[in-house]
């Protein structure tokens, strides 16, 4: 569960970016840090569910792959 | 390792280090009686202000050793780049670091209405310093490790 807006574990987004790297050629997540400019390591963290990014870099991430932003991050609200 | 976690380690290795210098040589100034007199915060400051100027020379030579030696034992190569999740980890380990600093005072002042020396204010100020970069660099690398 989320225990603050920001920065803690973000059960009710779930994103496909692992998938869209595997489409992309196996694009490595070092790789796509490198293109939307950030480290590895906070990739794997959005990757994970464990970081929700704001919303210039998940729409960076968007772009990257080319799909609308829907198609990387989904909301559960349940 | 990202080098804004990089930092984190080395500012807790460094702060631990200059924490030990300071308990032992205040303590070595102590037995020898230096702050008995009236002049106790006097000589207390200017040890104080000593070991501070060594502490920087210390925690130059901790990021250097400990980013060479990184270098060499895992053969990643140093990257400078930091991105919004080191700032908001940086922004959260800062606040809470501020929360325990601010109670903390406000514990020496108590203590102080409560009859304690400004020997001893001076001293618990200065600890609480040292704790609340410990926690603050400690609760970054927990952050860092469990994937804030």
């Amino acid at each position: 569960m989320a225990l603050s807006a920001r920065g803690l574990t973000v059960p009710h987004i779930e994103n496909r970016i692992r998938r869209l790297r595997f489409d992309a050629d196996e694009m490595t997540q070092k790789d796509l840090a490198d293109r939307v400019g950030v480290t590895r390591q906070t990739i794997l963290a959005i990757e994970n569910g464990k970081y929700a990014p704001t919303l210039d870099l998940a729409f960076r991430i968007a772009r990257t792959f080319g799909v609308p932003l829907d198609e990387v991050f989904t909301f559960h609200d349940d | 390792m990202p080098c804004a976690e990089r930092e984190a380690l080395t500012g807790l290795i460094t702060t631990l280090i200059v924490a030990l210098l300071f308990i032992w040589r205040l303590s070595v100034l102590h037995d020898a009686g230096l702050f008995a007199g009236p002049e106790a915060l006097q000589v207390w400051a200017r040890s104080v202000l000593l070991l501070v100027a060594i502490s920087l020379g210390i925690a130059i030579m901790v990021t250097i050793l400990f980013h060479i030696g990184y270098e060499v034992v895992t053969g990643e190569k140093t990257d400078d780049r930091r991105d919004e999740r080191d700032h908001l980890i940086e922004r959260r380990a800062l606040t809470w670091a501020w929360y325990l600093l601010s109670f903390g005072i406000l514990g020496v002042i108590i203590d102080l209405a409560l009859g304690a020396t400004a020997f001893r204010a001076m001293n618990l100020i200065l600890g609480l310093c040292a704790v609340s970069e410990i926690f603050k660099d400690g609760f970054k690398l927990w952050l860092y490790r469990r994937g804030a």
